[in-house]
């Protein structure tokens, strides 16, 4: 699985986004029960026509691949049909994934 | 005490004079650290905006009454208030913050997400409004204890 999956759609002027994430979003805790090491997003963006619409800091008690979904206003965006819409986050490890996807 | 009271009410107006000029890009994480040590709600809403009074019953939440997974509750919260920001915290995890949300001018608040649960608790969500006020909601879930959580 990639790391990131976007489904976004624009409708009746809303663009409404959703964003899977990979990762097992372990805190310490769980990382000591399961004998895993910490891993977790702590910060997600995302940006249309290089403006940040939406972003989100996170921590370990989200659900392991964790599923996000917002929406937005498409005129107050200025963002119509095919333009791309670019989801990035870091983890509590520094690791770094970024995904692209038209607005459908 | 008084001192004590002074210096933390300074912290929030600092804090409200920073926002609206910073109003993208901010981690949360790196900024207000305590918000995410802290073990209960009240705690971590103190520390993330403050000693606020937020108003009730402008937000809805949608959340499962008995939640079969505890490792994934799916929670949905909305409202026709325009915010930019967004926290959502729960009593049920060793700490209780689990994601800050920034919406910019754009925004619609209707946010949806799925967080872990290891317990029946109170999940309660805090946006602040671009009007400047403060609205909150608590919904309390219960998750099946045959489920496995995080």
């Amino acid at each position: 699985m990639a790391k990131i999956k976007i489904k976004a759609l624009l409708k009746k002027g809303n663009v409404s986004v959703k964003v899977l994430s990979k990762s097992p979003m372990a805190g310490k805790e769980e990382a000591e029960l399961k004998k895993i090491k910490v891993e977790f997003i702590t910060h997600m963006t995302a940006k249309v026509n290089d403006v940040i619409v939406w972003e989100a800091s996170t921590g370990p008690f989200l659900s392991k691949n964790p599923y996000m979904q917002f929406v937005f206003n498409a005129e107050k965006a200025g963002v119509k049909k095919g333009d791309k819409i670019e989801v990035d986050w870091i983890d509590s490890n520094s690791n770094t994934a970024k995904k692209s996807q038209k607005i459908k | 005490m008084l001192r004590r009271k002074f210096l933390s009410l300074g912290a929030v107006a600092a804090v409200a004079t920073l926002l609206p000029s910073n109003v993208n890009a901010t981690d949360f994480r790196a900024e207000k650290p305590a918000t995410w040590e802290a073990n209960n709600s009240h705690e971590a809403i103190k520390a993330l905006f403050g000693d606020i009074s937020p108003i009730e019953g402008k937000i809805k939440m949608k959340a499962p009454k008995m939640a079969e997974d505890g490792g994934a509750v799916p929670i949905g919260i909305k409202s026709k208030i325009q915010v930019s920001v967004v926290a959502l915290f729960q009593d049920a995890n060793p700490r209780s913050a689990v994601a800050v949300f920034e919406l910019n001018e754009s925004g619609v608040f209707d946010i949806k997400t799925k967080i872990k649960m290891k317990k029946s608790a109170n999940i309660t969500v805090v946006a602040k409004g671009r009007d400047g006020k403060f609205y909150s909601h608590t919904q309390r879930v219960d998750v099946n204890p045959g489920g496995c959580g995080g």
